[in-house]
Order: C-alpha cells, then structure tokens, then sequence
C-alpha cells in the first residue's frame, strides 16, 4: 500500500524521468556544448532511460492503473491518465530507448554535439511517454508535437551527411504538412463537440447533426496519426528518413514513436470516437482503417520484396508492420475486439525489440563500414557470428516464424481478426508475411549462406563496439524469450485494450 | 513380456546404426552385432510366442500417436497375435542364420564394403519386423516401403557391375509400380472407415464386415457414387496391387529373377521371410477384409494359380542354379496366394511357413554350392558335388524334396493342403476356382522336374569342370545354417497334416488351432472361415482329402522322375535344346521384360515428356508468373517513391481525399 501514499501525479514518474534526464543533458551541452565525454553522456541518458523502464515495470506489476488493481489515475481536469495501456506503451518506449542510449555510445564516436542528441532522444521519448497518457486532444497534439520536432532534428543530426539533412527536411516538411492535417482535423471536432477532452467528445458527439463536418474532423485525425505511425499514404516520409537517418534513430523512429502513433490511435479512437456510436452516426472509421490497413500492408510488403538496400527494405518493412498493428484497430467492430486490440498492442511491444534490434544491426554495418546493398553483407556471419545469429533471430522473427515472439504476436493478432469475423483481412496479413518470408529470408542468405565478397574481408571487425553488441544481443533475447513469456502479455494488453473498450 | 515387443525389431535397427558407425573397426565388420541382435529378436519372439500361447494377445494399436486430427489419427501400434507371432519367428530366425551363413558367405571370402553390407541387413530386418507387427495398415505401408528400400540397396550391394544396379533399380521400380496402388489404398481405407487398425472391434475389416454382413452401412463412407460391395472390392483390389508387386505375382513378378545379382545370402533373406513375404503375408494379415469380397478372392487364387504353373515352366529350362531358384520362389508364392484367395486362411499361411524354411535353405545351400565352385553359378559346369560336400547335399536334398512336394517333407502337407482348398471350393459354387486348381496341379509336375534337375544336374554324376573335380571347402558357419534348416524344412510339415488327422481321427492340425488363437477374436481362422462362408459364399463339396493328395503326389514324383531319367546319368545332356521355339520363349520368359519395357518406354515415357512439359510452362509459369508479378508491382510502387518532397505532399493529400470522398460517400455524408 506504499504507493497510494505517493501523490498520484507520482503515476507521471516514468515520463517526468524522462523530462528530467533530457533537462540535465541539456544544461550539460549548456555549459559545455563540444563535450564529448562519451561515457557519461550515455551514461546519463541510459541511466534515465532505465530508471524510467523499472518504475514502469514497477507500476505495472503492482497493478497500477489497472481497474482491478490500483485503479486508473485521472490528472489535471481529465488532460492525462495513467493506465495500463499508458504503462505498456511507456514499457515499450522506455525499452527501446534505452537499446538505442546504449547503441549510440558507439555509434557516436567522433560525432560532434552529442549532449544534444541524447538530449533530443530523451525528449522525443517524453513526447511518446505523454503521448500513451495524454487523454484529451489538446495534450495528444502537444506531445505528439514534442515528439515530431525532436524526431526531426534527430534525423537530421549526420550534419556532414547530404542524406541526413536532407531526409530531416523532407520529414519535417511532410510532418508540418500532418500536423496541419491533424490540428485542422481536431479543430473540426471540437466544433461539433465543443471539447477536447476525449471521453466528453464521444459524449457530445452522440445525436450530433454534423455528421459531415464531425466525419471529416474524425478522418484528418486518422490521417495525422497515421502519418505518425507511417501508414499510407502519410508513409512517404519513412523510408527517406529511416534511411538517411543515424541507424539507432531510425531503430528508434520506426519502433517506438510508431508505437507511440498507434497508442494514441488506440485511446483517441476508442474513447473519444467509440465504434457503435460512430457507426449509428455514419461515420464509419473502421472502414477507413480497413482501407488504410490493407493498402499499408500490401504496399509495404511489395515494396520491401525489391530493394537492393538492407536500411530500405527495413523501412518500407517497418510501413508493412504498421499494417499489420492497424488490423488492432479494424477489426475492432467485430466480437472480442479486446483480444484484437490486444494483440496489436502486443505485436508492438515484440515489434519494438524485433525491429530496433535490426536497425541496430544496421547501425553495427554503418559503424563497421560494410555498405549499404545485400551483396555487402554476403558472409558477414563468418566475420561476425554472435551479431549475424542476432540478426537471423530478428529477421524470422518479423518474418512471423516460430519459435520467435514475432511468431506469436502475428499468430495472436490474425486469429483475433478471424474471431472477430475479419477473416479477410487476416488472409491479406498472411498473404503478406508469406511474401515478406522472401525479403528476410534474402538477408539471412545473404548473412550465412553467400561466399563473402572482398568489402566484408576487409572490414576491420577486431574493433567490436560493445554497447551496439550489448544492445542487439539484449533484443535477441528479449525477442526470443517473449515467446514463452508471452502468457502474462497477453494478460496485460489484453486487459489494458479492455479497459480502453467501452 | 509385451513391454518388451518394440525391442524385437529396434535391435536389429541398433544393429543397423552400429555397423554402419563403427563397422569397420569390429572384428568381423559387424557381423557379430547384426547376430547379436538378431539373436535377441529370435529370443524375444519365442518368448512372444510362449506368451500368445499362453492365451495373451498383445494389440496396442497407438503406442505413439504422429498425427492427431479430431476426425482421424495416425499412430503406431504393434499388433501380436498368433499370426504375427509365428511369422516374428520365421523372421528373426531365417534373419539370424542368413547372418551367420554371411559369416562363411561374405566375410570368409574377403568381400570389400561388410559394414554396409550389415547395415542393410540389419535395416532390412528391422523393417520387415516392425511390418509384421504393425497394427495399422498405413504403419504396415511404411515399413513395406522401407522393406523395399531395402532390398533395393542389398540387390544393388555390388553396385558397381552394372547389372547388379541395374536389377536393384528395376526391383524397385516395379515393386514401387504397384505400391502406387496400394498408397491409394490406404488412403482409401482410411477416408472410408477413419482408422485403418488390422485387428480390435474398430478395426477396419470389422467396420466392413459390420457394412457388409449387418447392414451398418453407416460405418463406412464410399465414394465415386459405388455400393459397399463394390467399394470394399475396389479398396481390396487396390492394396492387391502392392502385394502382387512385392510378391512377384503376375505381371510384376519380372523384377525377382534379376534380384539374384544381390548376394545370395540377401536372396535367402528376401526370398524367404521378408520382402516378397510381406506380399502374401499383407494378404493374411487383412484376411478379415479380403474376406468379405468373393471377386477379389477369386482374383487372388486365379492370379496365384496362374503365377504358379507360368513361373514353373520357366524354372525347367534355367541353367543358373539361382535363377531356378528364383521361379520356384515366384511359384511357390504363386501357391500361397491360390491358398488364400480359394479361401484357405491356415493353408496359405502354413505353405508361408514352410517355404520359409525351405527356400531360405535351398538358397544358402545354393550359397553353399557357390562357394564350392568358386562364385560359378552355372549348373552345367557342376556335377557330382554330393560326396564332395555332403552336407551340403543331404540338406539341399531336403529342401528340394520339400519343394517337389514329396511327402512327408513339409512343402507336401502345405501344398496338397492349398490344392485341397481350391477344389473342394471350385466344386462345392466356386467354378471359377477349378481353373485356379487346375493350373496349381499342373505346375505341380514342372515343379518336380525342375527342382529335381537342378539337384541332379548340381550334385550327380560326373564333375563336369575342374573346380568342380576340386571344390572350395566350407566352414561351419555355412554348415550350421544348412543343419538347422535341413530339420525344420523336413519336420515342420507335421504342425498340419490335414489327411492324417482325417485318417486318423485325431486333433492333430496344430497350426490350425494355433492360428484359430487362445479365444475366438476377429482375427481367429474361425472367424475368417465364417466370413468366407457367409460373406463370400463359399460352399465346400463334401470329398475326401486323399485322392487329391495322392494326385498331386502323383505327378510330383512324374515330375522328378523324370528328370531322374534325363539328368541322373553320368554325363547328362542339355534336353531341353530339344524343345525348339519352347524354349526360346521360355528363355525370353514368355517376353514378359519386352512388353514391359514397350510400355515404360513406348508409352510412360511420352506420358512423362508430356507432364514435364506441362509442368514446366503451365504450374511453373504460373508460380513464376505469380512472384514476377509481385516483384513487378513491387518495383512500381517503389517508382512512386520518387525522392521529391512536392510529389510527396501531393500524393498525401490526394490520398487523404480520396479517403475522405469514399468513406464519405459510404457513410452517407454528403
């Protein structure tokens, strides 16, 4: 009973922690904006970075926000809230954020203003801890806002990189362009409903007469999310910026502020525009999701199948994943949509370790400098096994095959769609991951199988960066593990998505 | 002793793994593990046999499941009932003398390659062990499979003579020509009755029986819009097509005679206990089911009938001891087959028995005469071999005797049992089976002949070379086999005899009470004689056993009395020149190979081209087509990512508004 004793704003700790450590960095690059003290710098970040992760799992395990247990935490007059699903998602950022401190303390290596990156990366994950909490939609656009300005500077950061800054402006230019979409798409809701606050919106909205102007708000509002999550077609931007950006930062991007995307997805479209509701008013978003979700994963998945380019194919894979989360959603009108709903949360949180270890491996060929096409990475398994065998573990995984958590997640996810009477869309998901089996496959070939070419003899691998190491061996076995662990994460999600549920 | 029963066949496999790891650094190159286990096998079988005699039947049908569905699975099981007892006797004991007699055999006569050899012989007996125990019928198809893979790598031992590979590819070929049947076969059975367990109150024979006897035609499901009579015909019908492959019946019988390249201790094996006894002993062993089917019955015997007199007149002219052998083999199944299907259950199973015997021992006698006459298989370049080894001789003699039919050695009580069968059947409504009968009893004759020429022509008058004037001695381990099979192929007819126990009154037919089992249960003879009654209709005439018998013995003694004139002269003559065009048809074996290889190549291999073809452009074009096409799309949308900002921000827009327009629209908004 120790923790009721804690103020309840206290439920904020994880994101306050966040904040805080981003202050420090930032005071540090105040004082000293060249410092390149690599250990302390890191340090710090993944200091905070972790202690935001065990409060989470600390708050998760004594049944914080969890209806049955402590009960969910409402602040500030209902702005943000504090529940599982809150915490999961939080789980997620704090984890990925935390493999991608630790990647970069290699990855930095000679790189100017990096104070300043952690920094940048802590606020972003503040954004994404908000985010999952923000439970109004003025709060869901000023994190969301946090999120985006910190990412864009992050994908700029190569400065001397061509690709870099020019995938940062594009980014920021397609993102202005989205949140223009997403700001005008909530001012025409609060028109309808005269509020922000997401519960009270689906209140007002019943027996509205506005029926267009509320759809059209409730559609841009998709739209602005969806360019956050990278569905089509807000996705243009994705794989330029993953691709020009830092490898860490595109492992970051495409795990975490996806995931972050689609947690308020979640709340906003379950609690603020419940389903059989919107339904009786005509506004039938799950058909637009359907849609979204369809084309995403299709598109995704045909366009990764034939790239020449590892980063790239990971990219537009990344579009094909978020297609597949979005079944979380478009099956939600059926029968057990919390189990659906669920499994999406779930397929994210094994997404977050699965898709950031393999831009982390990515991030090892950058800093090895092995190239860029798969034929760079012909034989790199004999050069570097523990990372290769990593790699295979995180490429299975995504391609949805057993015995890896992707496996079970994309198992979880099209059979709730099934249950919930979407088959079809269940059938385009498979459809998709059995030709995404092609384009893993070719880098696993590529990895073990292919006579290695000179690039890779002469890459100078008695240098093994340790914290890149570290940090893809920690999400192979996360990967791995979250199979058998997966009975107590089903729990949750399915819990925290039932709790989202009307 | 049940929990035991897997070991009787996983030792000889243990065998198999051992020769073929550390073979080559054992004294003997494995021969000793290969007899160790199959003396195990032999132990454990007797004690399985005590233990069934003891009024036990064994029958786990699902001792590991591999497939579990909700409608239907697949499990291995082993079934031990009198049947199977007695024919895990015969196997494990031919098995282990054949490797003791390999002992003499190969490893005295310096052959390179033992470990594999033992390997085999030990996968062969492992294989043909776990058949003859399996509870199901899918179980059974696989070990047959393996039974075949087998000897397709004993046949092909000396794989380097090109036609030992060529014999061991043409076994497998043709015996795997009418395993397609019986795969549909099985297939069938199991979608018909969802189990395909020999024996137990599910079985499938007895659901069959239950549709056809009683009327419970919910029991099965039939398909292609036929009856159940007609169903469970066309399912007999089809597993037949296995059994004729692997017993060498007609038309399938030409891959047996070129088996003899293999080592002729592998002939002994094959001939006698495994692969071409699985045939007739599948036959048996779904007894229950052929049962039920007077066509297929009929179709059994006249294909039996007619193996046996066909693979008898091509026996008369061979010159090579073993080829002989080889057609007497295809006649003598020819026999069991006419026994079974005249409805004669013990008769067929009894002749099993005792041809096992017998020719296992004719053909390591065979072996025996090989080693004399340094590897000449050639009868005419032999001749007086009886005092140089007369072991070898009194129990080659024996055995032949056996073969002839000539009483009292065993191959007389099962024979006039089966000829027996067959006609008393054929006069009571079975017309049809006289011509089977009529064709059994003649071959009788040429059997005579032929089996006494080649003893004459081995072991009489003068030696006709000089290897023969000087033979190679044998050892023990070549005698000891013969020995052992010389007694049983004299004595063990008298588990049976039908006419004396008629004369006699007396309740002598012991195999027949031993197969009728310690209860009545659906695999009892009783059992299958009440189905060949009322289910089949047979109804036997009232005759007596003796005239018949002493017909058959009759023509027996014909037979070798007249080889007796021919052959039993110092310096015999080739006679058989004298027959003319005969005997080039007999020697071209009635062009049964010609035919056959007209077809594989005149009209299978066109077929084959064809499907090729069709493979390639259609089911190929049509996958390769499906991955072009979604590389093709791919590479298109890929163009849509066109690297500039403006075209980005246009296509997000239209996107949005093309969104907004459909779900608009379809929402009613407007």
């Amino acid at each position: 009973m120790a923790l009721y004793e804690l103020p309840e704003w206290a439920g904020l700790a994880p994101a306050v922690i966040l904040a805080a450590t981003s202050l420090v960095l930032l005071l540090v690059d105040s004082i000293d904006p060249d410092s390149s003290n690599r250990p302390a710098l890191a340090g710090t970040a993944t200091t905070g970075a972790l202690l935001s992760l065990a409060v989470t799992g600390w708050f998760l395990v004594a049944g914080v926000g969890d209806p049955d247990g402590r009960g969910v935490i409402s602040l500030f007059g209902g702005q943000l809230v504090v529940d599982q699903t809150s915490l999961l998602f939080t789980f997620i950022f704090a984890s990925v954020t935390t493999m991608v401190t630790v990647a970069s303390y290699d990855y930095l290596r000679g790189h100017a203003y990096q104070a300043e990156y952690y920094s940048l990366i802590m606020l972003a994950a503040t954004g994404m801890a908000t985010m999952a909490s923000s439970a109004s939609l003025a709060t869901v656009f000023v994190s969301f806002e946090l999120l985006s300005l910190s990412s864009y500077a992050l994908v700029a950061y190569l400065k001397d990189n061509r690709g870099s800054v020019e995938a940062g402006l594009k980014y920021f230019l397609i993102g202005a362009l989205s949140s223009a979409v997403l700001v005008y798409g909530i001012s025409l809701v609060y028109a309808v409903t005269g509020s922000l606050r997401l519960a009270a919106v689906a209140e007002a909205a019943a027996g509205t007469e506005l029926v267009g102007v509320l759809g059209l708000g409730v559609l841009m509002v998709l739209g602005g999310f969806a360019f956050k999550t990278a569905s089509v077609p807000f996705h243009f931007w994705a794989p330029e910026a993953y691709e020009g950006a830092p490898a860490p930062i595109s492992g970051f991007l495409s795990s975490a502020s996806k995931a972050a995307g689609f947690v308020v997805a979640f709340r906003v479209f379950t609690v603020a525009f419940p389903v059989e509701q919107f339904l009786d008013l005509g506004v039938d978003w799950v058909f637009a999701v359907q849609i979204l979700a369809v084309v995403t994963m299709t598109l995704g998945n045909f366009a990764a199948a034939t790239q020449n380019e590892v980063k790239r194919m990971l990219a537009y894979s990344s579009v094909g994943h978020a297609g597949y989360a979005l079944i979380g959603l478009a099956a939600i009108s059926g029968p057990n949509s919390d189990l659906v709903l669920g499994a999406g949360m779930m397929h994210l949180l094994v997404y977050g370790f699965m898709n950031t270890g393999a831009f982390l491996f990515i991030a090892l060929a950058e800093y090895w400098d092995v190239g860029r096409t798969f034929e760079d990475y012909y034989g790199l398994a004999s050069r570097a096994p523990v990372a290769s065998l990593a790699m295979t573990v995180f490429m299975l995984s995504l391609a949805g095959l057993p015995p890896f958590g992707g496996f079970a997640s994309k198992y979880i996810l099209f059979m709730g769609a099934v249950n919930a009477g979407f088959w079809w869309l269940a059938a385009v998901g498979a459809v998709n991951s059995a030709l995404s089996l092609y384009y893993y496959s070719r880098v696993v070939k590529a990895l073990w199988i292919e006579e290695p070419s000179d690039d890779v003899a002469k890459v100078g691998i008695t240098e093994q960066p340790i914290g890149i190491y570290a940090a893809i061996v920690f999400a192979a076995v996360v990967t791995v593990a979250l199979l058998p662990a997966f009975g107590p994460v089903t729990e949750t999600a399915v819990s925290a998505a039932g709790a989202l549920l009307p | 002793m049940f929990e035991y029963a897997p070991a009787v066949a996983l030792l000889p496999f243990v065998s198999f793994l051992i020769a073929l790891s550390v073979g080559s650094y054992m004294p003997k190159k494995g021969a000793f593990a290969g007899i160790a286990a199959t003396g195990g096998s032999l132990l454990l079988s007797v004690w399985a046999f005590v233990t069934v005699s003891g009024g036990e039947v064994y029958n786990e049908p699902d001792l590991f499941t591999w497939v579990a569905a909700e409608e239907l699975s697949l499990s291995f099981g082993i079934l031990i009932d009198p049947l199977s007892a007695m024919m895990l006797i015969i196997v494990s004991l031919v098995a282990f003398l054949v490797h003791v007699f390999s002992l003499g055999y190969m490893n005295d006569e310096g052959e390179t390659g033992l470990p594999r050899y033992y390997a085999e012989l030990g996968l062969f007996t492992f294989s043909m062990l776990a058949f003859v125990y399996a509870s199901n019928l899918l179980m059974a198809f696989m070990f047959f499979e393996l039974v075949g893979l087998c000897s397709y790598l004993l046949i092909g031992f000396w794989f380097r003579t090109e036609s030992a590979a060529s014999a061991a590819k043409k076994a497998f070929l043709v015996t795997r020509f009418g395993d397609y049947f019986f795969l549909i076969g099985v297939i069938g059975v199991i979608a018909t009755f969802g189990t395909a367990q020999f024996a137990g109150q599910e079985s499938f024979p007895v659901l069959a029986e239950h549709a056809l006897v009683d009327g419970e035609t919910e029991a099965m499901t039939t398909f292609l819009g036929l009856g159940e009579q007609a169903w469970v015909t066309l399912l007999g019908m089809l597993v037949l097509g296995g059994v004729i492959g692997k017993s060498a019946q007609y038309p399938l019988h030409t891959w047996l005679p070129d088996a003899m390249e293999g080592p002729t201790t592998v002939s002994a094996l094959i001939h006698a206990a495994t692969m071409v006894a699985a045939g007739v002993y599948l036959v048996a062993r779904m007894y229950g089911f052929y049962a039920l089917s007077p066509t297929v019955l009929t179709f059994i015997a006249f294909v039996g009938g007619f193996t046996a007199l066909f693979a008898a007149t091509m026996g008369v002219i061979k010159d090579d001891i073993k080829r002989v052998l080889a057609y007497s083999t295809i006649s003598q199944y020819g026999y069991m087959m006419l026994g079974l299907g005249a409805g004669g259950f013990v008769a067929g199973s009894f002749h099993l028995m005792n041809h096992a015997f017998f020719k296992a021992l004719l053909f390591l006698g065979s072996g025996s005469v090989i080693v004399l006459m340094h590897h000449e298989q050639d009868m005419w370049e032999m001749g007086g071999l009886k005092d140089k080894a007369p072991a070898t001789y009194y129990t080659f003699l024996a055995g032949s005797l056996a073969l002839a039919g000539i009483i009292p050695f065993s191959g007389f009580w099962s024979k006039d049992e089966i000829l027996f069968e067959a006609l008393h059947y054929g006069l009571g409504n079975q017309p049809l089976l006289l011509g089977a009968y009529a064709m059994g009893l003649v071959a009788v004759f040429f059997t005579g002949f032929y089996t006494f020429r080649m003893v004459f022509l081995t072991f009489h008058g003068d030696p006709r070379s000089d290897t023969a004037r000087d033979p190679h001695p044998v050892g023990w381990s070549v005698k000891v086999p013969l020995v052992v099979l010389g007694l049983l192929a004299t004595f063990i007819g008298f588990v049976n005899m039908v006419p004396v126990a008629d004369l006699l009154n007396m309740d002598i037919e012991f195999l027949h009470q031993w197969l009728d089992g310690p209860e009545e249960t659906v695999t009892s003879v009783h059992h299958y004689e009440e189905l060949v009654h009322d289910a089949a209709g047979f109804e036997a005439a009232d005759i007596g056993p003796y005239l018949p018998g002493a017909l058959s013995l009759g023509l027996a003694l014909a037979g070798a009395g007249l080889a007796h004139m021919l052959y039993n002269v110092p310096d015999p003559e080739p006679h058989t020149e004298k027959l003319g065009n005969i005997r080039t048809l007999l020697k071209r074996n009635y062009y049964q190979d010609e035919y056959q290889v007209w077809i594989a190549e005149g009209l299978t291999l066109p077929v084959a081209r064809a499907a090729n073809k069709f493979d390639r452009t259609v089911v190929d074009g049509a996958v390769n087509g499906i991955s072009r096409v979604s590389l093709d799309s791919g590479s298109r949308l890929k163009q849509v990512q066109t690297g500039v900002v403006t075209n980005y921000a246009a296509l997000l827009t239209f996107g949005l508004v093309a969104l907004l327009v459909v779900v608009g629209l379809y929402g009613g908004w407007f």
